[in-house]
């Protein structure tokens, strides 16, 4: 069930031409240009282009596809009518739930590799075994992040236009304000200011480190580490209250009644 | 074989009262027409029974299993005999017909061939089509085929019919009264259009101001002297 909720899961993925622009397309593209125009410059750490902007772009692509396919569909699902024809038929939840995460692993890990390629073939970047794992680790612990992160803030939404605009607005200051376009040192005041409010932009910070075998237990490390796992604990609350929220009010099957001395309670009412 | 049993069933939206203690039976085999004005909670006493909404007083059993008490996997359990047309018919638009009924074939884990599915409801030329790219009557029929995939005990259809051409309408029927009759499977269904619940339909129960104002046969409705349904409807149910 879980192979057959997969494989369609991925192909209607793929036939998302919205989804793949902002994912697959858009991102290595950028980088590629981008590549193209400041591929000479030093960047911080001593890092040439390669070094920073290939963990950059990576980190761009599993945003894109954990915000887009992962917490936008399940707004769309919701909204259209479909997630209610689903839970009508016995497939359990558990199998969507992890057919959708293991869905974004796999796009998330097909974007890593191919921006790791275009590195390789395009800018002569450098393979580092030990740093390569290292990497791909903290990618896994990253992906997992901002899984909580965008279905947090996507159980939010009750209107499919309203998430769409926020998902495009989202991508652009994430761009800006993450560290995807141009160092953020080199940004006005004002986007330094929100960037260090972005756990996108730490989350860049942490991969580029460690990406290239520079990461120090200094003040720095502690803070964005902080930071990603306050905002991940914080959108686990928004989950846990949110579901909360939905049980009470909605009190799928009746609970607290006494009827002919039976009180349930709405741990087994299944919803 | 009692497939569905509701007693003094009640159901609130905030202060709006919807369901004020509905009474209700199924038998199996039975095709049941539910009517009632727009707003009358129609789609609500359905999809109570469908398990997919919550209810505030009363007791529903279906299959003899009452609903409050099962546990999530019990839930599902019921869910392989309960199969739906909803109103709006959605399913996943970038999938195509044959891999709709593929996963909803998982999903059931049914033995019904899907070429055999495909014969039946003449879906072959819309076998390689988006869901999103057929019609209504397409994607009502589409609905139906996958609701049968299921081999369900009961069907329930909320308007099945509605916005639907004549011929669209007839080909649904002919297939839910063949089901109907090869399974003896139950069929709830609500409908505005009540000549159809004339044609079909077994028993009849009106809704009005949340109650069952009337739950009897077609025939005997028809007895008490009203030439139609649709006449019985008019003088029972105000604008």
């Amino acid at each position: 069930m879980l192979a057959t909720q997969l494989k369609y899961d991925l192909l209607m993925f793929s036939r998302e031409i919205f989804y793949m622009v902002f994912t697959i397309i858009v991102p290595p593209v950028t980088y590629l240009f981008m590549g193209q125009l400041f591929g000479d410059v030093t960047y911080a750490g001593n890092l040439n282009y390669a070094e920073t902007y290939t963990p950059s772009f990576i980190l761009l692509i599993t945003f894109g596809v954990v915000f887009f396919a992962f917490g936008f569909d399940q707004v769309m699902n919701r909204t259209t009518g479909v997630e209610k024809r689903i839970i009508l038929s016995p497939v359990p939840k558990r199998t969507l739930l992890l057919s959708n995460i293991l869905r974004s692993i796999i796009i998330t890990s097909f974007g890593y590799f191919l921006v790791f390629f275009i590195g390789l073939i395009a800018y002569d970047l450098s393979f580092q075994p030990v740093n390569f794992v290292l990497a791909f680790g903290l990618f896994m612990l990253l992906n997992a992040a901002l899984l909580i992160i965008s279905s947090a803030i996507y159980s939010l939404f009750t209107s499919m236009n309203a998430a769409l605009v926020f998902s495009i607005v989202i991508f652009q200051v994430v761009m800006f304000t993450g560290g995807f376009t141009m160092p953020i040192n080199m940004m006005p005041k004002f986007v330094q200011v929100i960037a260090d409010f972005n756990p996108v932009y730490h989350m860049n910070q942490l991969f580029i480190a460690v990406w290239n075998g520079q990461l120090e237990w200094n003040a720095a490390t502690l803070q964005s580490i902080g930071f990603i796992v306050i905002a991940t604990a914080i959108s686990l609350l928004v989950l846990r209250f949110g579901n909360r929220l939905r049980k009470s009010s909605l009190k799928w099957y009746p609970t607290t009644r006494n009827r002919g001395g039976v009180v349930q309670n709405e741990s087994n009412t299944g919803h | 074989m009692e497939i569905v049993r509701v007693s003094n069933l009640q159901k609130a939206y905030g202060d709006n009262k919807v369901l004020r203690g509905i009474d209700f039976k199924a038998e199996a085999g039975e095709i049941i027409g539910v009517i009632g004005k727009n707003g009358a909670g129609k789609s609500t006493f359905l999809e109570i029974l469908m398990t997919l909404k919550p209810y505030d007083d009363g007791n529903v059993l279906i299959f003899d299993k009452e609903l409050q008490a099962l546990s999530t996997s019990q839930l599902e359990h019921v869910r392989k005999d309960i199969s739906a047309v909803l109103q709006p018919t959605q399913f996943y638009k970038t999938l195509k017909v044959v891999e709709l009924l593929k996963l909803f074939k998982a999903y059931y884990k049914s033995p019904i061939d899907i070429e055999q599915i495909i014969t039946d409801f003449k879906l072959e030329p819309h076998r390689k089509k988006y869901f999103d790219k057929l019609s209504g009557g397409w994607k009502q029929i589409v609905s139906l085929a996958i609701a049968f995939l299921s081999e369900p005990k009961m069907l329930i259809l909320d308007e099945p019919t509605t916005g639907l051409d004549p011929h669209m309408r007839n080909m649904l029927w002919i297939y839910i009264s063949e089901y109907n009759g090869r399974t003896g499977s139950t069929v709830i269904l609500t409908t505005h259009n009540m000549d159809e619940v004339e044609l079909y339909c077994d028993k009849v129960m009106l809704l009005n101001e949340g109650v069952n104002e009337v739950f009897d046969t077609t025939e005997a409705i028809l007895s008490t002297g009203y030439k139609s349904i649709n006449e019985f409807y008019l003088s029972k149910v105000s604008i």
